[in-house]
């Protein structure tokens, strides 16, 4: 094995090429792909979904799907050996001590009928002769050294009593407990809450300073990047388009694919906006939303937890309304209480003026077509089973529409989202994600709604498709002065497209005032903490990068 | 979770913003899935045979299966008798094809009762959150009840019949197939598919039919299967017992119970309806084998893989 001296790479990528199996709608996975990473280095490679950064990053830890993808070209060297040579023995050698990995999701990744210290202790016992005391202190070490509060205890703790922020630091914590050369990180925020993200980002800046690991990090998030990267590689279908330092790339971005999706990251910065004067659409007073403490017959108690409490809100006809927040902010639940697909537990909710909190499910019948709601998952929004055109005449139909009343409005409302309305007949699974949540709309606009709720309707797609999709739904909201609620945790999205926008935590709305306000004079301290960790907050403005 | 899922689909395939295709689409057709699972393409032969024989049975070479000939009691086979007779000198080969008859009627019976029985409620007590606990434990009570004890005293109070003992075997197989129901509801019930239904307004009986019905087909075809079996099994077990098919009724059950007295000199009166029973169990469980790789996307790629 050659030594690192100086800045040789500690991987280095070179032209490879790793077929997909017959029948796949392209040849190549990736193709072509020649990259470096240098000690202490963070690259970033960037891509939407289907650019093959993931691929990509499977191939350097030899863990490409058997029988299904393999690399038939092109060489990755590791300090100078070559990977893609080497034995499964070797390779597992490799992996832990010279080269490591961690992924998107901390609560699946790590087992949850093992402690955290003895996740952490298995490496070591792999992959070392230490005494059982030597490997205890190294592992106590290495949670200190990744910020974990109190190691000693937190050694004989279960994954599930951490956050998923600690879940995070443990993965790092067992990847780098034997000071691997590269670590590949595969959008190992994306998971996780703007806070958490931006102290996990921190964490692994400060590790790659400290250690001069080399870090290959994937994600789609044009943010991170601009937050961490030292190098960027820009990935589409399978193939490299632009690499180079990351200033250069954000400063003179060359190819149009880069510059598309750099331009594609919504602003920071909210434009200005003129408040909305329509009439009330929908107003919750002193919304409660409770859940837990059920006896054994079903009967509910008290309920222990409050995911939402005493929500005051108001969207306006022609409004947007954002509702911003972290996981476990109670966002989501104030929304599925206004489709009242949960119950609320007191308080009113206002539609038209009446107030439908309380209404039985035939009473609440004719509100219905009045709210309608966009998923977050556009994968599972839809009925695999039935043609499009069936999901969407659906609404309609229960309002006593006939067949072909129904099929003329779907067809219309296919143009008016931009989809071929002869697509009616097609299944969900012949759709793109994006085309997907088009479609969603569509279904929504079919009942002829009020208020449209879109729950965190763009965060599963892509930034280019999401630009898009936000901006049919801007569209339709002015199209049909509809009031629109939206669920979101990001807020650039928000600032893009919110008039006004309420920010919850721990279930209560801790500020509330018009987009451009909130953000250029934000008054609670959670908001301020919020648009701090937003990642990549120069991008959009260049003249605060200066 | 569903972002795991997406994460590890792209760790084997990047599926890209392209169109994916539809999880479990069928592979090839039935041809196909024949030449992937051998064995139960031989099983189902095997069902469709006695199925075959059960429905033609006066013209597959028997005669009058309750016809006695005392004085040609237990033969051989022979041309006239191709299985021998029993100790009353009916014909054997008669008797089980006839039997046959008893055995597929209460297995098909008693599948298709207990699966539609058990849906309906199933898809209520699992969408309808106030009925779940009460019918629960209804459910949990009539599980606790044996089903032989219970068509034993069933046919103490209304007498041996094939209808007694089809009822008998449906009760105890409610409450499973309840279960697998209401586990499926409960899952796809949170699909935010479902939910926009709920939202656009479909009234529930629609809502189950449309959007929870399909998804629980899969998993109940595979059960049918095993109670279909289990059923046969219960079926012989009560004849054999005497508190089935009354002893006039040709079935397999009542033939092992009759063979018994005279195994010592006529082994084969007794192993004759035992075989025929082991075998169309024996098919039609591996037929529900097959059928659940089939049905499962996840085991059907790891056989396909294979």
């Amino acid at each position: 094995m050659t030594t690192t001296e100086g800045n040789a790479p500690v991987l280095s990528i070179r032209d490879l090429a790793v077929a997909l199996p017959a029948g796949a709608d392209r040849r190549w996975a990736v193709e072509g792909v020649s990259f470096d990473v240098g000690p202490g280095e963070i690259v970033c490679v960037v891509g939407e979904s289907g650019s093959g950064k993931s691929v990509t990053a499977f191939s350097v830890m030899g863990l490409l799907a058997k029988g299904e993808l393999h690399a038939e070209r092109g060489e990755i060297l590791l300090e100078g050996e070559d990977v893609l040579k080497a034995s499964p023995e070797r390779l597992r050698d490799l992996r832990g001590t010279r080269m490591a990995m961690i992924f998107q999701e901390p609560a699946t990744a790590l087992n949850p009928v093992m402690t955290i210290g003895d996740q952490i202790d298995e490496v070591l016992q792999i992959h070392t002769e230490l005494s059982p005391a030597e490997r205890r202190e190294k592992v106590i070490a290495i949670m200190e050294a990744m910020h974990l509060p109190d190691p000693q205890a937190l050694y004989d703790r279960y994954p599930h009593q951490l956050s998923g922020g600690q879940r995070q630091r443990v993965m790092i914590a067992a990847a780098m407990v034997l000071d691997p050369v590269i670590l590949i990180a595969d959008e190992p925020t994306t998971a996780l809450d703007v806070t958490t993200q931006a102290q996990i980002l921190q964490l692994i800046k400060e590790m790659q300073e400290r250690r001069r690991t080399g870090v290959l990090f994937i994600t789609h998030d044009f943010g991170v990047v601009a937050e961490i990267a030292d190098k960027v590689v820009v990935m589409r279908h399978g193939e490299v388009v632009e690499q180079g330092p990351a200033r250069e790339i954000f400063a003179n971005p060359k190819v149009d694919y880069t510059r598309m999706l750099i331009a594609s990251v919504p602003s920071l910065e909210p434009p200005t906006r003129t408040a909305a004067s329509g009439e009330v659409a929908v107003r919750t007073r002193d919304l409660v939303k409770g859940y837990g403490g059920r006896s054994w017959l079903g009967r509910a108690t008290r309920p222990s937890v409050l995911a939402a409490k005493d929500v005051n809100i108001v969207v306006r006809r022609g409004e947007t309304l954002g509702v911003v927040g972290e996981s476990g902010s109670g966002k989501s639940t104030v929304a599925r209480c206004i489709v009242r697909l949960v119950d609320p537990t007191s308080g009113a909710i206002e539609i038209a003026g009446v107030d439908i909190a309380g209404l039985s499910t035939r009473a609440l019948t004719p509100y219905r077509r009045r709210v309608q709601m966009v998923f977050q998952d556009p994968y599972r929004s839809l009925n695999p089973r039935r043609t499009v055109g069936a999901s969407v005449m659906e609404g309609p139909m229960n309002f006593g529409l006939s067949r072909e009343d129904a099929l003329a409005r779907a067809r219309r409302l296919m143009g008016l989202v931009g989809l071929s309305p002869d697509a009616l007949d097609r299944y969900p699974h012949q759709f793109s994600g994006g085309q997907r949540q088009r479609l969603a709309i569509a279904r929504a606009l079919a009942m002829e709604p009020d208020v449209l709720i879109a729950d965190e309707a763009v965060s599963a797609l892509d930034v280019s498709v999401q630009k898009q999709v936000l901006e049919l739904l801007d569209q339709v909201k002015r199209e049909f002065d509809l009031a629109l609620l939206f669920i979101t945790h990001d807020l650039r999205v928000a600032a893009q497209i919110c008039d006004r926008i309420a920010v919850m935590r721990r279930g209560e709305v801790v500020e509330e005032g018009p987009t451009r306000e909130l953000f250029l004079n934000p008054r609670h301290e959670y908001t301020r903490t919020l648009l701090a960790a937003a990642p990549g907050r120069h991008l959009g403005h260049p003249q605060a990068a200066e | 979770m569903t972002a795991v899922l997406d994460k590890i689909a792209e760790g084997a395939i990047p599926p890209g913003d392209a169109p994916t295709p539809a999880p479990g689409a069928p592979v090839s057709g039935l041809a196909g899935t024949l030449k992937r699972y051998p064995l139960a393409a031989l099983a189902a032969l095997v069902l469709a045979l006695i199925a075959f024989g059960a429905l033609f049975a006066p013209l597959v070479g028997t005669t009058d299966p309750t016809a006695l000939d005392p004085a040609n009691r237990l033969q051989g086979a022979s041309a006239a008798h191709w299985l021998g007779t029993d100790h009353l000198g009916r014909d054997i080969w008669s008797r089980l094809v006839y039997g046959a008859r008893v055995s597929v009627v209460v297995g098909l019976a008693v599948a298709a009762l207990a699966v539609v029985i058990g849906l309906v409620i199933g898809l209520f007590t699992g969408f309808i959150r106030w009925l779940d606990p009460i019918v629960m434990r209804v459910m949990d009570g009539l599980m606790a009840i044996p089903g032989i004890l219970l068509a034993i005293a069933l046919v103490s109070v209304s007498g041996a019949s094939i209808l007694t003992v089809i009822a008998a075997i449906v009760v105890p197989e409610v409450p499973r197939v309840v279960r697998l129901v209401r586990s499926v509801v409960l899952s796809v019930r949170e699909e935010p598919y479902v939910e926009a239904a709920v939202s656009v307004g479909t009234p529930l009986p629609k809502l189950l039919w449309r959007h929870v019905l399909p998804n629980c087909v899969p998993p109940l075809i595979v059960q049918a299967t095993y109670v279909a079996a289990s059923a046969m099994l219960t079926e012989a077990i009560l004849s054999f017992l005497g508190a089935g098919t009354p002893p006039i009724v040709p079935s397999w059950g009542n033939m092992v119970a009759e063979g018994r007295l005279l195994f010592q000199i006529a082994p084969m009166n007794l192993l004759y309806p035992g075989i025929a029973l082991a075998i169309t169990i024996l098919a039609v469980n591996i037929l529900g084998d097959a059928l659940r790789d089939r049905l499962d996307p996840k085991l059907a790629k790891r056989v396909g893989q294979r």
